[in-house]
């Protein structure tokens, strides 16, 4: 009977040995999610630029289609002698330049279908931010053209709310406490803001911030981060979430601004 | 600035929205607990349909064997069960706790329907259990179709129970398009959001899957007991079962590619994108591993067929079509698992000479593939009628002319599926998609005639010679073993395929995944968790089975005469 248990535990095995070893020599391919983009006021055309062409060959998923393949149109090299997508993109459609149709492409892609093409490519806004979206244009206007996108087509950085609607469904932040320092450990606030011994210095020493700043201050700190950068930190304007006023409870915003207003 | 941007986002991201699993992480953990939950109620759901059809047999067709077979495959049931109740309050517990914010979200939309699968649980385990305890007590006259009808219910519960969770994960995929990262959860339709794009195909995708991977369980069941057997009786009431376990698993098999197909446009016709990342992106190498199970289990169930027919008398006549049948399905599972585009790097694709391999890659196409797979299919069910007709010599009078008109209809339909084959080559993509239809109606036509002609030309046929089951060779036996942890892979990876396509989304564009295990693993990592998971499955079927052994003997049937179990369709 041993015999036979141990010749049934090798079959068994030796199939899984097998099909593990297969799936573990084929090329192997890891599904990227798309990397979040701080594209500030001084953004140059060559750091969009290379943050798009990352999209585009990584997390954005574009050559699966857009490669050398026959779904798609080619856009890094010529299609049918009328040059890379830069060099084409402003001729497409009267009165639209370079940026505009590219932009309305991944927006709005039933727009513009190119003849001999299915409509099969999805909203691009559904997946990728703004600023990935703008990144992945200037990428898109840099082969065989002019790349004009600049800060100012880019909307300032927002927050994305994840599952918006079960933040909001939920009791606040960390399940709803009024503990400020919990609130204060929940909401990651020292991944960059330190509190006594803890978090880190990204952000302005919370320590003593009742010296500093009155409630007021503080709250509006909270709710409208960019309304008012402490000194020294100017270049990290627009990283501060936007969200709080909606993650938190009136009470545990409250308790929040009580706890720093009184760390003097 | 991007590094501490992301760093904030995180931080800010996953307040309460994740805690992690000690060692393997929580990704792993609720991967392991989710997967063998859906195995052990894949085997939960699968068993019941062909236990119910077989009390049939055995009530209408007056066959007590069938009746024994049914109540052993219910009592096999019955200590799965309790497992897949215990993997499914484990997988709860890891969602609430190591998805908090998800499974927040889940329920504020199916909360209400979380609760009337609780309630169909309840009442699905008394009715297996007044099922089992009642099979010796209600055993003759009304009393056993009130029985029969105890059956009928319990597959009715098992099936409204798994259209309920179908609901839940098939949101997760392909939520109604106007739901956004917006929308708040109060304002969505609780019947929207449950009956979304793919929840019917899901559903009946897995009914058929359920029955395939019940027989594959089944019969691997019977091959160990068969191995196991001390008495001559006991080795042939096993041999009976494990070949109505393939039996099962193999025709039900035959019907799943077309479900898949459907569950395949659906999700097309849904988000091209999705589509596309599933055949063509990221995920087109686990097709040709697809191609190569299912390669394995048609070799595996024909090879059983063609052993099996070894204990036939009158079955050596057939003997020398096999090597052309094997051909087939060789040739067959060649194009299948042929790729055609492949996510490739520029060297790749100069290598290549272009997007796709210049021969290799006019196989890779669904013309080749479609017309492959259909002529496996044929190639299979011709062995099953070859094994039917084994010992058996049809006396009708119109006998020779009903086996020329099987053989027309095996012709017609190969030349139906080549021709649409062929042709596909030379029509537009959105043209070629529609030959499939011609291609499966072609070949499910020539079954179901050519099984209606059999079953008549069989009436009273001259018998050959009695099946000596139990004189099967034990190399046969292990081929079950193979199908049936080919079947629980093959599952395992189809399942990473649904649900990987979602990618970084816990809901399709809706609610992002922004946990440290966000992005979706390769095939390599996803083959090890498979792995490990049919290993843990298996290992726990195996224990509870020996324990259902200690309890109670085996229900074979004792020494009459030479047991003359007849074959399934007679």
């Amino acid at each position: 009977m041993w015999a036979i248990n141990l010749r049934i535990v090798g079959v068994v095995l030796g199939t899984l040995a097998l099909y593990t070893l297969i799936a573990n020599k084929i090329p192997q391919m890891q599904s990227e999610v798309p990397r979040a983009l701080a594209l500030g006021a001084n953004v140059t055309p060559e750091q969009l630029v290379s943050a798009g062409e990352q999209l585009y060959q990584g997390a954005g998923g574009c050559t699966a289609c857009h490669g050398l393949g026959t779904r798609a149109p080619n856009l890094v090299t010529d299609e049918k002698g009328q040059g890379p997508i830069g060099a084409r993109c402003g001729k497409r459609e009267s009165g639209k330049d370079c940026k505009a149709y590219i932009y309305e492409s991944l927006t709005s892609p039933g727009a513009f279908v190119v003849t001999g093409y299915e409509p099969i490519m999805p909203d691009v806004s559904r997946t990728l931010s703004p600023q990935q979206l703008w990144a992945l244009v200037a990428f898109l206007e840099s082969l065989g053209g002019t790349v004009d996108v600049s800060a100012a087509d880019i909307p300032a950085v927002s927050q994305p709310t994840p599952g918006g609607s079960p933040g909001s469904a939920g009791p606040g932040i960390g399940g709803g406490t009024k503990d400020a320092m919990e609130i204060i450990r929940a909401a990651g606030c020292i991944a960059c803001h330190k509190v006594g011994a803890e978090g880190g210095a990204i952000g302005p020493d919370f320590s003593r911030i009742g010296a500093r700043l009155s409630a007021a201050q503080i709250r509006e700190g909270i709710l409208a981060p960019d309304a008012r950068i402490a000194r020294g930190y100017e270049k990290f304007k627009g990283i501060m979430p936007k969200t709080f006023g909606d993650q938190l409870t009136a009470a545990q915003l409250e308790s929040l601004v009580q706890f720093l207003a009184s760390r003097k | 600035m991007t590094d501490a941007f992301s760093l904030l986002q995180a931080a800010a991201d996953t307040a309460g929205a994740y805690r992690d699993f000690p060692l393997i992480g929580s990704r792993a953990a609720i991967w392991i607990a989710a997967e063998i939950h859906l195995m052990f109620a894949a085997f939960v759901l699968g068993v019941p349909m062909f236990a119910v059809v077989a009390e049939a047999i055995g009530i209408f067709g007056k066959d007590q064997r069938y009746d024994r077979l049914s109540k052993e495959f219910t009592r096999l049931l019955l200590i799965a069960y309790s497992a897949t109740a215990i993997w499914g309050a484990v997988l709860t517990f890891l969602l609430a706790t190591l998805y908090p914010r998800f499974w927040a979200y889940l329920t504020s939309i199916f909360g209400a329907s979380m609760w009337v699968y609780v309630s169909i649980f309840f009442f699905e385990s008394f009715t297996l259990y007044l099922y089992y305890y009642g099979w010796d007590r209600w055993k003759y006259g009304r009393a056993k179709l009130v029985h029969w009808g105890l059956g009928i219910l319990l597959n009715v519960w098992g099936t409204i129970v798994m259209f309920i969770a179908d609901g839940w994960l098939t949101y997760m995929m392909t939520p109604p398009r106007d739901i956004t990262p917006q929308t708040q959860v109060a304002s969505i339709k609780f019947w929207e959001a449950f009956m979304n794009h793919t929840w019917m195909p899901i559903n009946i995708h897995r009914l058929i899957g359920n029955i395939v991977f019940g027989g594959a369980i089944v019969g691997a069941y019977a091959s160990y007991r068969f191995l196991a057997s001390r008495s001559e009786e006991e080795r042939a009431h096993y041999d009976w079962m494990g070949y109505v376990g393939n039996f099962i698993a193999i025709s039900a098999l035959i019907v799943l590619p077309f479900a898949g197909y459907w569950l395949g446009r659906e999700i097309y016709q849904y988000d091209q994108s999705m589509g596309i990342t599933m055949m063509g992106g990221f995920m087109s190498w686990l097709w040709v591993i697809q191609a190569f199970l299912i390669a394995v289990l048609f070799l595996a169930g024909n090879y059983y067929l063609w052993v099996g027919m070894g204990r036939i008398p009158g079955a050596e006549r057939f003997r020398p079509y096999t090597k052309w049948l094997l051909a087939v399905l060789v040739v067959g599972a060649i194009v299948w698992g042929t790729p055609h585009t492949m996510i490739a790097d520029s060297r790749e694709l100069v290598a290549m000479g272009g997007s796709h391999h210049p021969f290799l890659g006019v196989l890779g196409v669904m013309s080749a593939k479609n017309t492959a797979v259909n002529l496996m299919i044929l190639a299979t069910f011709l062995s099953f009628l070859m094994y039917r007709r084994a010992n058996i010599r049809p006396v009708v009078p119109w006998a020779q002319t009903g086996t020329r008109i099987q053989g027309a209809m095996f012709i017609i339909a190969a030349a139906i599926v080549l021709f649409y084959g062929i042709r596909g080559y030379f029509v537009e993509a959105i043209v070629r998609i529609g030959y499939s239809v011609y291609q499966v109606g072609a070949v499910l036509s020539c079954i179901v005639f050519v099984t209606v002609i059999d079953v008549l030309m069989a009436r009273g046929a001259q018998s050959l010679g009695t099946i000596q089951w139990g004189k099967m060779p034990a190399r046969s036996q292990y081929a079950l073993f193979i199908l049936a942890v080919t079947f629980t892979w093959l599952m395992g990876l189809m399942g990473f395929a649904r649900s990987g396509i979602r990618q970084h989304w816990h809901v399709w564009q809706v609610m992002p995944d922004t946990s440290q295990y966000a992005a979706t693993p390769a095939l390599g990592y996803a083959s090890i968790m498979i792995s490990t998971c049919v290993l843990i499955f298996l290992a726990l079927v195996g224990f509870i089975f020996w324990l259902g052994g200690l309890a109670e003997k085996s229900t074979f049937v004792p020494a009459v005469s030479t047991v003359e179990a007849p074959h399934v369709g007679h």
